[in-house]
């Protein structure tokens, strides 16, 4: 008995040990940008309140384009090799689909009920990545020759910012086809586009994780607005000094303010919790509910995640 | 009598010519008196860069000629051209090879690890005289990714993926 306590207690020590110090480690995905698609004609149009709105088609894209898969393929295998084994777009969307598929037959064995889910939940069920790189390439022809243009963008979901690029256009080849071209110029671009990287991740350590808050009120009636006042301070006021409190080295930017809300951006969060535990953007928002919950503040607010970076707090109840 | 002391006399003079011969070697080994540039968009996991090395003498010490573009590639990286990408070195702390002098020492000495990395390429040896110097360049491909892991090991640049 006292071997088993012993082993649970180890086990215990060298979980929390790893836990701590790890920050948690960005997932990455390579996208095709939205002008590739548009110019490859792999997008969905729908109707906008009469407007015609058209939206990229990544599983069109993924089924037909070989020259994107094969540069997907390539940046996972670069980035495979830097330790950084990327997302894949494809597998996501198909395990997408099939838990789309599954939770839909899916019932309760006593009262034969469906999973419960909100319009807002069907709507956010899309694929994420802390850090997407977009990828687009143009292939033009100057008589036999072919010149192949290349972006490749690194975009930061939280706070979307760029944060690594890469463009250029590959020298005209006779001969050359374009997914030798297009390997080329993938091969020769992305030691530069790590290196930003690493400056991103750097940046990072430092400075903590960018991200935004968004504070709103329920229009309820209950009174309670950012202009309710708590031991003589307005609660816009508290928000503010908890901020500053709660920022790394109180970094961000106040963008608006009134009596129903207020916008935070290029907030600085740390990367991790007291206890050593990865730090997200909605763990990190809770801590705000969780105070304005306490005395004397008493106040009932809803914590809604808006992407990876992006939180918001809705004032008056749940 | 006379044969020996002249017989001595002649191997003192070998002698202290290959010392003066190693004592320049070495001295332009460690000066790191060169320029590189790239020649072509190398293969996966490889750049091919040509580098200059300055010497006083017209004949190419490849071990000297090897060392300049391990080291090239690991501090200096090289500015592109039409046909050839820039690329960053693969340390970009600029204190890094003091903070690392012990390290760097093992790695560039003779027949050291710099080695496993580099391949010449076969009749690209190029002699041009400037001023009393001599400019002898060479075309090697330095394979950076193997050379990023074992400096990556050392602890001498960061892998993307620490801290994670």
């Amino acid at each position: 008995m006292k071997k088993i306590i012993s082993l649970a207690f180890f086990t215990l020590v060298l979980g929390v040990a790893t836990m701590m110090g790890q920050a948690k480690k960005p997932t990455i995905m390579v996208v095709p940008s939205d002008a590739w698609c548009n110019a490859e004609g792999y997008v969905q149009e729908y109707d906008e309140l009469g407007t015609k709105k058209t939206v990229a088609d990544y599983q069109s894209a993924l089924q037909n384009s070989m020259e994107l898969k094969l540069v997907i393929a390539k940046i996972n295998e670069l980035m495979a090799d830097r330790g950084f084994p990327l997302k894949d777009l494809e597998a996501t969307m198909n395990s997408i689909a099939r838990m789309q598929a599954e939770e839909a037959l899916i019932t309760s064995k006593t009262s034969g009920a469906e999973i419960a889910e909100t319009p807002l939940d069907r709507v956010r069920r899309v694929a994420k990545a802390d850090i997407i790189i977009e990828i687009g390439w143009a292939i033009s022809h100057q008589g036999p020759k072919a010149t192949l243009t290349y972006i490749m963008r690194g975009m930061d979901s939280y706070s979307n910012k760029q944060i690594a690029g890469s463009t250029g256009a590959s020298q005209p080849s006779f001969s050359a086809e374009p997914v030798v071209l297009l390997e080329e110029a993938v091969l020769s671009r992305i030691d530069d586009f790590n290196a930003r990287l690493q400056e991103h991740f750097d940046d990072l350590f430092t400075n903590g994780r960018e991200v935004a808050l968004n504070i709103r009120v329920f229009d309820n009636g209950s009174g309670i607005d950012l202009e309710s006042e708590y031991d003589g301070y307005e609660l816009i006021e508290i928000i503010d000094e908890w901020m500053e409190l709660n920022t790394v080295q109180g970094r961000f930017t106040k963008l608006e303010s009134s009596e129903t809300r207020a916008t935070y951006e290029q907030v600085r969060i740390p990367l991790f919790k007291e206890s050593g535990a990865a730090m997200d953007t909605e763990g990190w928002a809770r801590q705000l509910r969780s105070k304005l919950r306490k005395e004397p503040y008493l106040i009932p607010v809803k914590v809604v995640p808006n992407g990876l970076g992006s939180c918001t707090l809705i004032i008056g109840e749940k | 009598m006379k044969k020996l002391l002249l017989l001595a006399a002649a191997l003192l003079m070998v002698v202290g010519a290959s010392a003066a011969s190693r004592k320049q070697k070495d001295g332009d080994t460690l000066k790191f008196q060169y320029e590189i540039e790239g020649v072509n968009n190398g293969t996966q996991g490889t750049y091919l860069v040509r580098v200059w090395t300055y010497s006083s003498s017209n004949k190419a010490d490849i071990e000297t000629c090897k060392k300049n573009a391990v080291h090239g590639v690991i501090f200096k990286g090289y500015a592109g051209s039409k046909t050839v990408r820039p690329q960053r070195p693969l340390v970009t702390n600029p204190g890094a090879e003091l903070e690392h002098a012990e390290f760097f020492k093992l790695f560039f000495q003779d027949g050291g690890e710099y080695n496993k990395y580099i391949t010449i390429t076969a009749g690209s040896q190029e002699v041009i005289k400037v001023g009393k110097q001599y400019q002898i360049g060479l075309v090697v491909s330095v394979s950076k990714d193997a050379l990023r892991k074992a400096l990556e090991q050392a602890g001498v640049v960061k892998s993307l993926s620490a801290g994670f």
